[in-house]
C-alpha cells in the first residue's frame, strides 16, 4: 500500500529584511487575509533585487508587484511596498518578462525600499498565496531577520 | 452577463463610478453613493473580499483585476 505525502509548496522570501505576519501589513485588504494567506517582510533600505519566491510562470508583472503561478496550482503574489501602484513605476525596474518561466530565486524587479519610504509610503512587502483555503505555515518566527531566497513559509496545495 | 458587467452592477451601475483603477489583484473604485453597493452581487461575480474606506471601495477579484477594470471602463 502506498501513501502519497501531502503536497506543499515552500515559498522563499523575495527580499531581505525582517519577517512579519501578514496581519502586520499596513493595508487592511492584505492584513485581513482578503487576498490570501502569507507573510510580510520589512525590507532593508538600499538598491536591491526582489526575486521569485517559487518556481512557476510569471503570470503578471507590474513595476511594483508580480504573480508567479506554480505548476502545482497556487499563485504567489509579491507586492513591494504599500500603495506603490501610485508610484506608476518610478523607482522600479522590471528585470524579467511577463509570461516567462522562472525558478525560485530568479531576479524579477530592481528597486530601493528606501526610495519608497522617501515618498511617504510603507516599503513592507506582502507575499500571499491567492485563492488558498489553507493557512501559511511560517518557517521563520515573526521579528526574525530573513535573507533573500530563504524559506519564508510553506503551504499545502 | 460578463464578469465585468456583474461587478459593475454590484458597484451600483455606471453612473455610480467616479473612478476605477486596478492594482494587481484588486479594483479600487471611487463611488458616488456607497449605499448602492450590492455585496452579494460582487461576491457572486467572484470577489474574494470587499473593503470600504470612505468613498473608496476595494474589491479583491484576483489577478484578472487589470482586465476587469479596463472592461468596466469600456462599459462606462
Amino acid at each position: 500500500m502506498s501513501r502519497t505525502a501531502p503536497a506543499h509548496v515552500e515559498v522563499l522570501s523575495p527580499v531581505a529584511g525582517v519577517r512579519h505576519d501578514v496581519s502586520d501589513v499596513p493595508d487592511p485588504v492584505f492584513a485581513q487575509g482578503l487576498v490570501g494567506p502569507g507573510a510580510a517582510i520589512t525590507p532593508h533600505p538600499g538598491d536591491q533585487v526582489a526575486v521569485a519566491p517559487i518556481d512557476g510562470t510569471l503570470t503578471k508583472l507590474h513595476p511594483h508587484a508580480y504573480l508567479i503561478v506554480s505548476d502545482l496550482g497556487p499563485g504567489v503574489l509579491v507586492h513591494l511596498g504599500i500603495d506603490t501602484v501610485h508610484m506608476h513605476g518610478a523607482g522600479f525596474t522590471m528585470l524579467a518578462q511577463e509570461h516567462s518561466t522562472v525558478t525560485a530565486g530568479t531576479a524579477i524587479i530592481r528597486w530601493d525600499p528606501g526610495y519608497v519610504e522617501e515618498t511617504g509610503r510603507s516599503a513592507m512587502c506582502a507575499v500571499v498565496v491567492l485563492d488558498c483555503p489553507f493557512p501559511a505555515v511560517p518557517l521563520q518566527p515573526s521579528g526574525r531577520e530573513i535573507d533573500m531566497a530563504q524559506p519564508l513559509f510553506k503551504i499545502d496545495v | 452577463m460578463s464578469r465585468a458587467e456583474q461587478i459593475l452592477a454590484g458597484l451600483g451601475g455606471s453612473t455610480n463610478i467616479v473612478e476605477i483603477e486596478a492594482c494587481i489583484t484588486r479594483l479600487r473604485t471611487a463611488l458616488q453613493d456607497m449605499s448602492l453597493v450590492d455585496e452579494p452581487t460582487l461576491k457572486g461575480a467572484g470577489a474574494h473580499g470587499i473593503m470600504r474606506a470612505g468613498s473608496v471601495l476595494q474589491v479583491v477579484v484576483g489577478p484578472e483585476a487589470d482586465t476587469i477594470a479596463s472592461e468596466i471602463e469600456d462599459l462606462l
